[in-house]
């Protein structure tokens, strides 16, 4: 009967999946609680934007006056200038006492300025705010849309003071890492297992064939998968529903966000099951698959960088599971659920192929 | 009468890159027999049954089993077989009984009584964790999976590490086996081990065949190797009995290859005072001596 496998496979790790399952609950459902907390301190330091004027000249070629509200304990100040909001590329413009500058606008493009308190020798510069030149625009909201962060929303415009923008960049964002390496871990070592504590002499002597061994060992990574999700989407609704948030953030786009990840995670075990049945070494197979996460990852992440390097995310699996998309737009990909299916469907074709072509080491 | 041949192996061979595993090696393994299949170390004995069991792929040459071929037809020739591998590992932290239990249903089998006797003539208990085995206890685990499910076809790779009454036990248990019509092809490099319970012997070394030869004509040809220490002086001519092939002196010590009237040379040594006496089997390595010397003069012989 099919499933005998698949069965002593949770049988015999019962113990490790319940302490995981534990751990992923209670994870997910506290990353959650920290929420209100997060929220009220980034309102703070918005609060602190405001602190910073700029006044524009009304004629071209006029001066810009940026002041500041004075912080008691700093010893001096400094203005920091950029093009960019990111302020990865930018030039000391001011460094004193004054709280006040006044300099000619003697350029057409955007910039902005970030003013930061020297309190003393030993300390980092404390931010004061952030203000640009452009009338209206709000640099704060700016930052959160640089593609840093957006490389993780599907290049989505969300807020962090929304609960729906929280989890899309701290709860996912640590989930697929959890959750995607542990069934890399388990789909190459279930396999390599067998092959390295020559196990694999005895089961392939009963009139189980390497194609339903290798199935068999599929199902039981996939109902694995299954079940982590089920446990994250209790731990996340439950965490929604105990700050009072479930009406921002339903449990069933908790649930569907979650759903799109189970292709995606099949995905990573059959890439494991591949690389353990090719090198029969649970070392060689969990490098090579963990290698596989992380290039796919950086693929996706390089791939946001830049409108150039954008096919870069087509070809990576984090492309085809956009869990932002249901948060923010409320939109299942049915699509993308398909073409990762249909991929670790392929791939597991490979390595039942692979298997039946390798002989089996002593 | 023509005997019905469970396995049959044409020409096989296996290479390892450069390595020669089994080369050219054709045997056929008859319904109802035990058959032993003998050499050292690295002769390539486990290559050969890994060949038969599709382990591992043949390079070139056929395999019947059941009148199947051993590749194609794996899984189905694969209910008829119980198999021990020479080196093998249990699923840790479970019951002994839950593994067999788990080994039995892959089998398709749903009846446990066979497992219970196995187990409690080999005297292993079924309530231990797999991972607390001593070696001994683990082979029993390994023979007990291999005879359960009361296959056709029982391969088992070097069946040996048990305590000398199980060992007994065990080759009863394959006499029966033998007797209800069951084929057993059991693997070795001790010859004296299996010579007991074979009804027929292969002989490979360095992956060829040197001979197959039934376990009467094997002991006709070879004889018992007996070793007497005296207490008082004994003349060598009083030992030139009939039967004895070969005499040896060192010191007081005699070494004579018997090869029948095992009874009358036993009589004539015991009308001396025996200070020490070994009756052993020839050893592996002086059996291929012997078949080699013999195949070297039937080809001079030719020519």
């Amino acid at each position: 009967m099919f499933g005998r496998i698949t069965y002593m496979e949770l049988k015999a790790g019962w113990k490790g999946l319940l302490i995981f399952g534990i751990l992923i609950l209670v994870v997910s459902a506290s990353m959650v609680q920290l929420f209100p907390v997060f929220r009220d301190s980034l309102t703070e330091e918005l609060e602190g934007a405001n602190k910073v004027n700029l006044e524009l000249p009304n004629e071209q070629g006029g001066n810009i006056t940026l002041s500041w509200e004075p912080l008691e304990n700093a010893t001096s100040y400094m203005v920091l200038e950029d093009t960019r909001v990111s302020m990865v590329t930018a030039k000391i413009a001011y460094s004193g006492e004054e709280t006040s500058i006044t300099f000619e606008k003697d350029f057409e493009e955007k910039r902005y300025y970030a003013v930061m308190a020297v309190i003393d020798e030993t300390s980092d510069p404390v931010l004061i705010g952030i203000a640009t030149t452009e009338e209206g625009a709000d640099p704060f909201k700016e930052l959160l849309e640089n593609p840093v962060y957006s490389g993780f929303t599907g290049g989505r415009n969300i807020s962090m003071l929304e609960v729906k923008g929280f989890v899309t960049l701290e709860f996912f964002s640590w989930w697929w890492m959890l959750a995607g390496l542990f069934i890399a871990y388990l789909s190459v070592s279930v396999i390599a297992n067998d092959f390295e504590n020559k196990r694999m002499d005895v089961m392939l002597s009963t009139p189980i064939s390497r194609r339903r061994y290798l199935l068999e060992k599929f199902g039981a990574m996939s109902i694995i998968a299954l079940l982590m999700i089920l446990v994250a989407i209790v731990g996340l609704a439950g965490g929604l529903a105990s700050i009072d948030a479930l009406s921002e953030f339903s449990a069933a786009a908790a649930a569907l966000s979650l759903i799109g990840c189970l292709p995606f995670l099949m995905v990573i075990a059959a890439v494991g099951m591949l690389t353990a049945v090719l090198f029969q070494k649970v070392r060689t197979g969990m490098g090579v698959t963990f290698a596989f996460v992380f290039t796919e990852f950086f693929l996706y992440t390089f791939g946001g960088f830049s409108k150039s390097l954008e096919w870069l995310k087509t070809i990576s699996i984090f492309n085809y599971w956009d869990y932002s998309s249901v948060i923010i737009d409320d939109l299942f990909k049915s699509g993308d659920f398909v073409i990762l299916t249909v991929l670790a469907i392929v791939l597991v074709v490979i390595g039942v192929w692979v298997f039946e072509k390798k002989d089996i080491p002593t | 009468m023509v005997q019905e041949k469970v396995i049959v192996m044409e020409n096989l061979t296996k290479m390892y890159g450069n390595h020669v595993g089994v080369k050219d090696l054709n045997l056929s393994v008859n319904k109802g027999e035990i058959m032993g299949f003998l050499g050292p170390n690295g002769a390539g004995k486990t290559t050969t049954i890994r060949t038969c069991l599709a382990l591992i792929s043949k390079t070139a040459g056929e395999i019947t089993i059941f009148g199947l071929d051993s590749h194609k037809d794996a899984v189905a020739i694969r209910k008829k077989i119980g198999y021990l591998p020479g080196d093998f590992g249990l699923i840790p932290s479970v019951k002994v009984k839950s593994y067999l239990k788990y080994l039995l249903s892959l089998r398709e089998c749903n009846s446990t009584k066979k497992m219970v006797t196995l187990a409690e003539r080999l005297e292993l208990d079924l309530d231990r964790k797999t991972h607390e085995l001593s070696k001994g206890n683990k082979l029993k685990v390994g023979i007990v999976q291999a005879l359960m499910a009361d296959q056709e076809l029982i391969i088992m790779d070097e069946p040996s590490g048990l305590d000398p009454l199980v060992q007994q036990e065990f080759y009863r248990i394959l006499h029966e086996e033998k007797k209800q019509g069951k084929t057993i092809f059991i693997s070795s490099h001790n010859l004296a081990e299996v010579e007991s319970v074979c009804d027929r012997v292969a002989i490979i070394r360095k992956g060829q065949l040197v001979v197959v030869e039934d376990i009467r004509v094997l002991r006709e040809k070879t004889g018992k190797v007996l070793e007497v220490e005296f207490s008082d002086s004994v003349n060598i001519a009083e030992l030139k009995l009939e039967g004895v092939s070969e005499i040896h002196q060192d010191n007081g010590r005699f070494i004579l290859t018997v090869h029948e009237n095992l009874d009358g040379v036993i009589g004539a040594v015991s009308s001396h005072r025996i200070l020490n006496m070994t009756l052993k089997t020839y050893s592996l390595e002086q059996l291929f001596l012997k078949y080699y010397a013999e195949a070297e003069n039937r080809k001079r012989g030719g020519k």
